[in-house]
């Protein structure tokens, strides 16, 4: 069992503007990387577009048919300050929910253990009626209602390592508890949502850091608060919305998170996925706009997604030689 | 205002700024402000490792009433070290912080200028005027190119 990749080239398309940080040269940085040697265990597949039937079930019909009415001829419109359409960004943001979803399917029908969505544009911040912070569609909500509606899962959780928090993910979700979004991010800036007290129906953990918060405050809201949430929901598979941009180098926040961050919080994740469901994860771009942070960032999360299964057989036999032993002190006592 | 997140610290700073030992006397500094166009000096050892950041707050601080001397003394006062008035371990930068970063920290510190270091080393000094530069450059396409020490 592999690790997928899931892209399209249309990604690359999406055309934001001179000097836009969301910029198809990140993904083109982050491709050219999983193309070398380290990744061969990587099986590429072209994401497919996204149906209505998809995105309706997070968008309404007729919030989908003016958003892509919108997209320019030629040229570029701005939706907003920071979210530009260019002519083929309705398809980059179709294959992008496209590829989350035909991810979920694949995941569930055991064909990997888990699997990347190297698209853009991003989702999280995409709320059901209005498309802002560079997203156009919520690729994480929708990708986890599809699983529960094509695949009849009873519970999906969402974790979001953005450095920005997931409005949009958290919008679609909050009133319903089959979904569990937890999210990370630095406090105070865009969107402005986020806050511990936002909690949905019990299902929304918002775990906000300060300007300046590093590894150590990572690894302390991880085990003082998510991971035990997150057992405690027992998830039947684990969306993560790969945002990198937390990294000390982006120029967009102030968090401190390092490669090694990333690729311990994959691994922490992929334990949880391990014990609760099978290992399943399906992990989705989001932001990151230092492109060499970014890359060395997804480098060292998909390289844990990869090793996850031999990871998780290590963890394994280690239980049942542990469960042995203690049989077998219990038998001599 | 793009192209200013692609600016880094060591776009925007003054490379091999003055410094001073930590034996110069607060006289000298006095005339170094008078002088230049400073707000603070940074101090380093013969090595050029970064000591501290001397500023005109650190001289005023200098002369505020204590309970030594009902009035502070002037001449005695310009006499001491820089060392002896010096923040030490000062926060200073790496020539690679992008410089949106290094604007928040300016703000957040509410601080005129930071030391540039690497490994220790001093390598520069940033101030707000050089941030406010970079703003208006980052808007002027192409004045002048980014990381103007890499080939483009």
């Amino acid at each position: 069992m592999t690790t997928l990749l899931f892209t399209h080239p249309v990604c690359l398309e999406h055309d934001t503007g001179f000097g836009h940080p969301e910029c198809p040269a990140r993904l083109t940085a982050v491709l050219n990387t999983l193309r070398t040697s380290p990744f061969a265990a990587l099986e590429w597949r072209e994401a497919p577009a996204a149906t209505l039937e998809q995105l309706a079930r997070i968008h309404p019909q007729d919030h989908i048919e003016h958003l892509l009415a919108q997209v320019p001829k030629q040229g570029q419109y701005a939706l907003d300050g920071d979210t530009i359409l260019s002519p083929r960004s309705g398809e980059a943001a179709l294959h992008s929910a496209g590829a989350a979803c035909a991810a979920v399917d694949a995941i569930i029908k055991r064909e990997a253990s888990n699997a990347f969505c190297a698209t853009r544009p991003p989702g999280h911040h995409a709320e059901p009626k209005q498309a802002m912070g560079f997203c156009l569609f919520a690729n994480a909500a929708i990708a986890a209602a599809h699983a529960r509606a094509v695949h009849g899962l009873q519970r999906v959780a969402v974790i979001d390592f953005d450095v920005h928090h997931g409005n949009g993910t958290q919008a679609a979700f909050e009133h319903d508890p089959a979904y569990f979004y937890i999210s990370t991010h630095q406090a105070h800036i865009y969107p402005g949502t986020g806050r511990s007290e936002e909690c949905g129906v019990g299902n929304i953990l918002n775990v906000p850091l300060l300007a300046g918060s590093g590894s150590a405050d990572l690894r302390l809201v991880w085990e003082r608060d998510i991971a035990p949430a997150l057992r405690e929901f027992q998830p039947q598979l684990i969306l993560i919305s790969a945002g990198f941009d937390a990294h000390y180098m982006d120029p967009l926040a102030e968090l401190n998170f390092n490669e090694d961050d990333y690729t311990w919080l994959t691994q922490q994740i992929l334990q949880v996925a391990a014990e609760c469901c099978e290992g399943r994860v399906v992990s989705l771009l989001e932001g990151g706009y230092s492109i060499p942070a970014l890359t060395s960032s997804v480098a060292a999360h998909v390289r844990a997604l990869i090793e996850a299964p031999k990871a998780a057989q290590r963890s394994l036999i280690k239980n049942i030689l542990q469960r042995q032993k203690a049989r077998r002190a219990a038998g001599q006592g | 205002m793009y192209e200013f997140l692609q600016y880094q610290v060591r776009d925007a700073m003054t490379a091999n700024p003055i410094a001073i030992g930590p034996d110069t006397k607060l006289r000298e500094v006095e005339e170094l402000f008078e002088n230049h166009d400073f707000n603070g000096v940074p101090v380093v050892d013969g090595e050029r490792r970064l000591l501290g950041i001397l500023t005109k707050f650190d001289l005023l601080k200098a002369f505020t009433l204590d309970s030594h001397l009902l009035v502070p003394h002037y001449d005695e006062i310009m006499e001491k070290s820089a060392e002896a008035v010096m923040t030490r371990n000062p926060v200073s930068v790496t020539p690679q912080l992008p410089l949106s970063r290094l604007l928040q920290k300016l703000v957040e510190m509410r601080t005129k200028s930071l030391p540039v270091a690497e490994d220790g080393r001093l390598v520069g000094i940033v101030a707000r005027e050089d941030v406010l530069k970079a703003l208006r450059r980052a808007t002027i396409k192409h004045e002048i190119p980014v990381h103007a020490d890499e080939p483009q």
